[in-house]
């Protein structure tokens, strides 16, 4: 593998990316619903964690809990994550003051998240705003030194933590404060069947996207690289499959 | 389909057009939870309870332990002096046993419904039924979501009230089926890529009989039957052919929706970009230059994902002509050779 590139833990997809994706930039996976983004996300952290790295799972929409119960059946070393819980509370409708997600918010280990879901406490509500997520991973990032990080899902981030925000503007800004604190993330961008292209996979320095059909022999998997800044990469829309042991691409 | 059924305490949807019988299958999930004697919910936003009630007794089926939340908006009033009530602040949750008529619209208060009412009126109910009975409701079924979607004052951020709401069934630590009709293909619903899981039902015309079919579209956590399975409706409710399957032209030739049509039909061009890939392979080992019709194969699956089958499918099959006059030509059968002079001579 090319010493200046770090691996998405896919094989096949490090061929396709000419040997893996070039570190300290932002990357987008983008797909329609169940084609694999939380997963293709996942198994990239756990690369890094294989490798002695310390990384982080910022989890916009599914609580750390199911994500801890959904992606134990792969068998993959995810206790060693961080997963920083960045789902918004219920939303309270009284006039009282709404609390941004504060900056003593934690990121903890798979291995310490509980089997129930957090609950909405009585008096107050945390609510997720791209500001306060940023603040918080400023901090984080400089105290903790990630190397990796998960955003799951930039989707999620702008329907529902952009309220008082313009949402491009602000996508643009997330992305370039990632950029300066040159971690390698990986963002999921959710699009529908008929997809326009995401305005995240414009700002980014690679997109990875992909592909879930159906046909008479169920739904067929593709994965394709659609953009990658400063590298060589595989033109190609190649097939891969979710196994018991993660996402495999078919390279060849 | 659902390799054993689905992982308790979160919310799944069910979307599918109309007359699809996602409120069968709903109640049929609640049914079940009622012969399993735990205690269930349903709120009717689509029809009012009574109308409900009849539906299901054409299947025999009882709901008298069920708990209803009627929450159909009333006739709007439309004099502006009368203030507009929410519905969670004036009607409770009743029995199904005890649901008779519809109820009237006052004449002096109209009752209005949004996403806060109704999840005040579920929390509620959820805590005093708890308080009661130390038992927590394990199955919901909103029903649906669309109706509040379209219907209630849901306000600007409407993304973020769902959101919200889905946060909410969630910390319920309900097993919760909201139904959903797919109203535009293209939108990201927040309900459908928030939900842990996706049903959906499909119904087409073959000839003059009705077909349906279900699928599984997501199910995070487990894995699942990804194929399309026959469906029908009968006096017993909804059963499924788990080993059946559906010939993919009877539904293209069906003329169900031009949605599902256009689905059908971008699947077809794809199956049909793999025969293609399939002749770029051939033509490759018999040491053509294919660097282009793979291009142009490819850019064809991107058009078809971009909602354009028809272009796609005109690239494809120009693509595959170009293949074919590439390919060796099937060798003729070599007429019977002449008599060779060798053994003409041997004689």
């Amino acid at each position: 593998m090319n010493v200046n590139k770090i691996g998405t833990g896919i094989r096949g997809l490090d061929k396709m990316l000419n040997g893996g994706l070039v570190p300290g930039r932002a990357y987008i996976v983008s797909g329609p619903p169940g084609s694999g983004k939380t997963i293709l996300g996942s198994q990239f952290l756990v690369d890094g964690v294989e490798g002695g790295e310390r990384v982080l799972f910022v989890a916009l929409e599914e609580p750390p809990n199911e994500l801890k119960y959904n992606l134990r059946v792969f068998g993959w070393p995810i206790e060693g994550i961080e997963v920083l819980d960045a789902n918004s509370d219920i939303r309270r409708f009284e006039p009282t003051p709404i609390l941004e997600i504060s900056t003593e918010t934690e990121p903890m280990k798979f291995s310490a998240v509980p089997d129930d879901i957090r609950k909405t406490p009585d008096f107050e509500s945390h609510e997720v705003s791209v500001h306060s997520l940023q603040q918080l991973l400023k901090t984080l990032l400089i105290k903790r030194a990630y190397t990796r990080v998960l955003i799951d899902s930039m989707t999620a981030l702008r329907y529902f933590c952009m309220k008082d925000f313009e949402e491009n503007v602000s996508t643009q800004s997330f992305m370039r404060f990632l950029a300066e604190s040159k971690v390698t993330s990986l963002l999921t961008v959710e699009t529908s069947e008929a997809s326009e292209i995401a305005p995240e996979a414009f700002l980014a320095r690679g997109e990875i996207r992909l592909y879930r059909m159906r046909d008479e022999s169920g739904i067929k998997r593709f994965i394709s690289i659609e953009k990658y800044k400063g590298s060589a990469h595989d033109e190609d829309i190649r097939p891969f499959d979710i196994t018991a042991k993660g996402i495999v691409v078919h390279a060849n | 389909m659902l390799r054993g059924g689905l992982i308790p305490k979160r919310p799944y949807v069910i979307s599918g057009a109309s007359g699809t019988g996602k409120t069968i299958l709903a109640m049929q999930f609640i049914l079940e939870g009622l012969r399993h004697g735990e205690p269930c919910m349903v709120i009717s936003l689509d029809e009012p309870p009574n109308e409900v009630k009849a539906n299901m007794a054409a299947f025999g089926w009882n709901f008298d332990r069920l708990k209803i939340l009627d929450a159909t908006p009333d006739i709007r009033a439309h004099k502006r002096t009368r203030s507009v009530i929410d519905v969670g602040t004036t009607l409770d949750i009743r029995d199904m046993e005890e649901v008779k008529d519809i109820r009237q619209s006052q004449q002096l208060r109209t009752m209005e419904v949004s996403i806060h009412s109704v999840q005040k009126m579920m929390k509620q109910e959820f805590f005093q039924h708890y308080e009661k009975t130390k038992e927590k409701y394990q199955r919901i079924v909103i029903d649906s979501l669309t109706a509040l979607k379209m219907f209630s004052l849901i306000g600007v951020d409407s993304r973020i009230m769902i959101q919200s709401f889905m946060r909410f069934l969630s910390e319920l630590e309900a097993t919760t089926y909201i139904v959903s009709e797919h109203l535009e293909q293209e939108a990201v619903e927040t309900e459908f890529f928030l939900a842990r899981g996706k049903i959906r039902l499909h119904k087409w015309l073959d000839g003059s009989t009705v077909k349906r079919a279900i699928s599984i579209e997501k199910f995070r956590g487990s894995g699942f039957d990804d194929k399309m399975r026959p469906m029908t409706i009968s006096k017993s409710g909804i059963s499924v052919n788990p080993a059946g399957k559906i010939p993919l032209n009877s539904t293209v030739n069906g003329g169900l929706g031009a949605q599902f049509v256009e689905t059908r039909l971008a699947e077809q061009v794809t199956k049909s970009i793999e025969k293609g890939f399939e002749l770029v392979g051939e033509c490759r080992s018999s040491g053509h230059d294919v660097s282009r019709p793979e291009m142009e194969l490819t850019r064809a699956m991107l058009m078809v994902q971009r909602g354009q089958p028809y272009e796609a499918m005109d690239i494809v099959e120009r693509v595959r002509q170009q293949l074919e006059l590439m390919l060796p030509k099937p060798e003729k059968i070599p007429p019977p050779p002449p008599p060779a002079p060798e053994e003409a001579r041997g004689i």
